[in-house]
């Protein structure tokens, strides 16, 4: 048996559905003496549902492949630009924090010309700002 | 019933240039912030709601049906031009229009989108007007226990939709309706799986899944592929042939059947409250492809993707009225803002809505009939704009997607927290695609979790848990044969397709 | 006691309230002030909340939003609340019962008690009905109990936590093998009267429309008293069941906020709430007259209701 990225799959996938199964549901879903549907049945049946076809799918894997890694790394990158981003959001602010998250996407992305960046820092968080705050009367994040 | 008289006093009303006027701003104000990523009419509607309270009833009303019906269309655009939809209902317009926009047919298959929304609508609405009454009390026939058969039904309909593996195919569901239990049980209402977080009592938030899963998650695998050369999010090719820019008559003819079976999907799902747009659209979908002569054409820019997919999740939003004007019963958060708008008027919808306010039903009728031509006009205009608009670099494109996506998951989940979660998903969504898990069966899964698990328990509590009950409801076996009947068609008929590449993993 | 220190007391009183009048009235929001609702858009708890928030903002000049977060009846959005800072930048409107009932049941797992809020006051008591399909064999608690005893069981649609551990309460004195259809609101419970396949249901509102078109009928009214289109519809109390429930609207913001922010937040909810477009509001939203209790009232009437809840639905 080779290993390939189903199979890889198939081992993670059975993996969460027991510890769904015996750590999570027994000790995050509230038992109840009655009713017909019990908070814990679709949980249950799902983490079996997993199980099983994580097994399965390790038994008969397709020949799908993921991208190559240096895609996966690029976004791993975007996507902790994105966390930190929030984090920053959440102390300080969307004015703050959104043209400086408009400048290292675009940079990343590798725009240099300076019309467009210009645009991404400077008016867009400004015509969001206009939209949300005055248009729609809501607040900014 | 409402006599004649009342019916074209009600037309009248309908039909005041101060009327067009609320209709066409809501119209375009819906199709804004249904096209721009991560506002959606929804909210747009909640908003003007206390607006409309020193209104009149009837331009109130309509103002807020024309954002709904302009949202409709508003919400094809980013799903087709940016395959990053921000609902899941357009994410089986996506299907097919991202692929047809990406060869270089933008206004193609956003003309597509339009025509087929708006025929969808139209054909829901002329239901609405002459049938609603014998409609609503079939509607009342349907228990939880058919409902519930229903729900088999569809999701044996929907099994077309699972690629060439049937396992991850499952995989994928599974996981979907894991992520609908969080929150709280229906019979009980016990916090469930959500670990100390009593924010997601009410269960993940649907706009942060929604616009995580399927929109965020492609930006980043778009974002991980750009190589440093700067081009526009969208290609333009002048082909010099007039065609590729526009949906010929022929065109739209030759889906008309596929059309029509969307517009009664979308129509018959729209007036059983409970079950909704994404399913129709997805079930539409679903059957045009495996009714095709070349289902393999699908997902690669099929002209009936598209007509299925709009056509049916327009149709729903006119049907979803049925149950809301006659029985009081929101089908959609939509429908529960015009509910709103009623109650704000002392107007309650029910049983006594057509003989108390026939007038202004069919005022609103008359609203509704405008909306969808305003549409129709409005959007051919729109729709130029808009791919103008995703023709600037990637590089802004990508990064005022992201930011609004940010700001509107706020507003609609109200703060942060729900934007985090919006960005678990996208992580989720993107390791799931690249892995060949479908995000779309995920999202199916979601959002018809609850309703599935609540059908399930209502039926048991009818039936006292004895399942040999279910020969009492005739309606509901039926439903249960001919899913066993779709299922083995379905699958049989998406399996086989892809079997043959399968003998050459094993090196 | 003096008559001086009577009359300093008085006077420092006066003073106070004085100074808290005037403060109250320079005092504003830095910022927006939200007003946060527990339930979802297109409620009838929405659409009173949202027409508050207006109004307030036209009397105040304040900016202010309505806002939407759902979740456990109001304990997501409560939760919320309790973990900002008290800047009197946030007023939350909810339910009364859903919040008791969940710091009876599980108040160890809770991140907030009743001493995490400061109250502001309340805009209505809604009024909850258990009805019947009119066609029904029966028309009262008794003649439902017998009926359900001789046709073993009944099933009932209920949409909330309260309307189910009532009826539990009957049942367990009863004993007559209710069955509980759950459902997503008093609007689907109409309709499952309607389309036959429940017998009983309850409404907060939406069944007024039915009663009117003589759909449905009113076997008995939920709260501690008899409603005001009802009158001669006895409560489940009256029955011989020692039960009710008192849902009330009430506004709520962060414990610990300061005393003028307090005043002021208070008097401009019970201005907007004293608006006549707020009574039409509150009138169309729940058929009830506009009812606020004012800040200290409303604390102690969920004070009283937690014990109340604790006695009533105790397993």
């Amino acid at each position: 048996m080779s290993v390939t990225a189903d199979r890889g799959a198939g081992a993670v996938i059975s993996l969460f559905g027991l510890v769904l199964y015996f750590g999570v549901i027994p000790n995050f879903v509230e038992a109840v003496d009655d009713g017909w549907v019990l908070p814990a049945t679709i949980p249950n049946a799902v983490a079996i549902v997993l199980i099983v076809c994580g097994i399965l799918l390790i038994l008969k894997p397709t020949t799908h492949r993921p991208q190559r890694m240096i895609e996966f790394q690029k976004a791993a990158l975007y996507f902790g630009l994105l966390a930190f981003g929030l984090l920053a959001m959440s102390y300080l602010g969307f004015t703050y924090t959104a043209p400086v998250i408009a400048l290292v996407l675009m940079l990343l992305i590798g725009e240099r010309r300076p019309l467009w960046l210009i645009l991404g820092v400077a008016v867009l968080p400004a015509t969001i700002w206009f939209l949300v705050v005055y248009v729609l009367d809501r607040a900014l994040p | 019933m409402v006599d004649l008289a009342t019916i074209l006093a009600g037309f009248a009303d309908a039909f005041t240039l101060w009327n067009l006027a609320f209709v066409l701003f809501g119209v375009v104000l819906g199709q804004f912030v249904g096209a721009v990523p991560g506002i959606g009419p929804v909210m747009a509607m909640a908003i003007a709601i206390p607006f409309t309270f020193g209104l009149d009833p009837l331009p109130a009303i309509a103002f807020l049906v024309g954002v709904n019906k302009g949202g409709l269309v508003g919400g094809a655009v980013p799903a087709v031009l940016m395959n990053t939809p921000g609902t899941p209902d357009a994410a089986a317009t996506a299907m097919d229009g991202y692929p047809l926009a990406r060869a270089g047919k933008p206004l193609k298959a956003t003309k597509m989108a339009l025509f087929s929304s708006v025929t969808g609508d139209t054909f829901s609405d002329i239901v609405l007007i002459t049938v609603s009454a014998p409609l609503a009390i079939l509607a009342l026939r349907m228990g939880p226990v058919e409902i519930f058969a229903l729900m088999i039904f569809a999701f044996s309909v929907l099994s077309g939709l699972i690629g060439n593996s049937l396992i991850k195919g499952i995989i994928a569901a599974a996981l979907g309706l894991l992520c609908a239990s969080i929150g709280s049980d229906p019979e009980n209402y016990t916090p469930r799986l959500i670990f100390g977080y009593f924010e997601l009592f009410d269960g993940l938030p649907l706009p942060s899944v929604a616009i995580g899963m399927l929109a965020i998650s492609e930006i980043l695998r778009r974002l991980s592929q750009i190589r440093g050369d700067m081009r526009g999010a969208i290609e333009l090719h002048d082909t010099g042939n007039p065609d590729d820019r526009r949906v010929t008559w022929a065109e739209y003819w030759g889906c008309r059947f596929t059309m029509l079976r969307g517009a009664v999907i979308g129509t018959i799902l729209g007036a059983l409250p409970g079950i909704g747009s994404t399913a129709a659209a997805f079930m539409s979908y679903a059957s045009a492809k495996t009714t095709s002569k070349e289902p393999e054409t699908f997902g690669k820019g099929n002209l009936h993707g598209i007509a299925a997919a709009e056509s049916a999740n327009s149709a729903v939003v006119g049907s979803n009225l049925i149950p809301l004007l006659t029985l009081g019963i929101p089908g959609s958060v939509g429908a529960a803002l015009i509910i709103s708008a009623f109650m704000i008027h002392g107007i309650q919808p029910g049983p006594l809505l057509f003989q108390d306010q026939g007038r202004l039903i069919y005022g609103l009728f008359g609203a509704m009939i405008m909306a969808n031509l305003l549409n129709l006009w409005v959007g051919q205009l729109g729709l130029r704009f808009w791919v103008k608009v995703v023709s600037a670099p990637e590089s802004i494109i990508f990064a005022s997607a992201l930011l609004l996506c940010i700001v509107g998951v706020s507003m609609a989940t109200g703060g942060i927290f729900g934007v985090a979660i919006m960005l678990i998903f996208a992580g989720l969504g993107y390791l799931m695609t690249s892995f060949g898990f479908s995000v779309v069966i995920f999202i199916i899964a979601f959002f018809l979790g609850p309703r599935f698990e609540i059908s399930l328990s209502q039926s048991l509590a009818l039936m006292n848990g004895d399942w040999s009950k279910l020969v009492n409801y005739p309606i509901a076996l039926a439903l249960l044969a001919l899913s066993m009947v779709s299922l083995i068609w379905f699958l049989s008929r998406t399996q086989s397709d892809d079997l043959p590449p399968e003998t050459s993993i094993e090196e | 006691m003096t008559l001086t220190t009577k009359l300093t007391g008085l006077l420092a009183g006066a003073v106070m309230a004085l100074a808290t009048a005037a403060t109250a009235a320079d005092w504003k929001p830095s910022g927006t002030l939200r007003l946060q609702i527990g339930f979802g858009a297109g409620g009838s708890t929405d659409t009173m909340g949202r027409v508050i928030a207006k109004v307030m903002k036209e009397q105040t000049g304040w900016n202010i939003i309505a806002e939407n977060k759902t979740g456990g009846g109001g304990v997501a959005m409560f939760t919320g609340i309790s973990k900002m800072p008290p800047k009197g930048n946030v007023i939350g409107m909810g339910v009364n019962m859903p919040i008791m009932i969940n710091l009876v049941k599980r108040g160890d797992q809770l991140p907030f008690d009743l001493d995490s809020f400061d109250y502001l006051g309340t805009v209505a008591h809604a009024q909850l009905a258990l009805v019947a399909s009119a066609d029904a064999p029966f028309d009262d608690i008794a003649g439902m109990v017998e009926y359900a005893k001789a046709n073993d069981g009944l099933p009932i649609a209920f949409s909330a936590a309260p309307q189910k551990f009532l009826m539990s309460a009957v049942d367990k004195e009863a004993g007559a093998g209710f069955r509980y259809v759950s459902t997503k609101g008093g609007a689907e419970n109409m309709k499952l009267i309607l389309g036959g396949q429940v017998l009983a249901g309850f409404g907060s509102g939406e069944h007024l429309q039915y009663l009117e078109s003589g759909d449905v009928k009113m076997i008995a009214s939920a709260n501690d008293s008899r409603h005001n289109y009802a009158p001669d519809t006895q409560t489940v109390r009256e029955a011989g069941y020692d039960v009710y429930v008192d849902p009330y609207f009430f506004f709520a913001t962060t414990a610990g906020t300061d005393p003028e922010a307090l005043a002021a937040l208070t008097k401009a909810l019970s201005d907007a709430i004293a608006s006549d477009e707020v009574a039409e509001v509150v009138k169309n939203a729940t058929q009830t007259e506009a009812l606020n209790l004012g800040p200290d009232t409303t604390k102690q009437m969920l004070v009283d209701g937690v014990e109340n809840v604790r006695v009533l639905f105790a397993d």
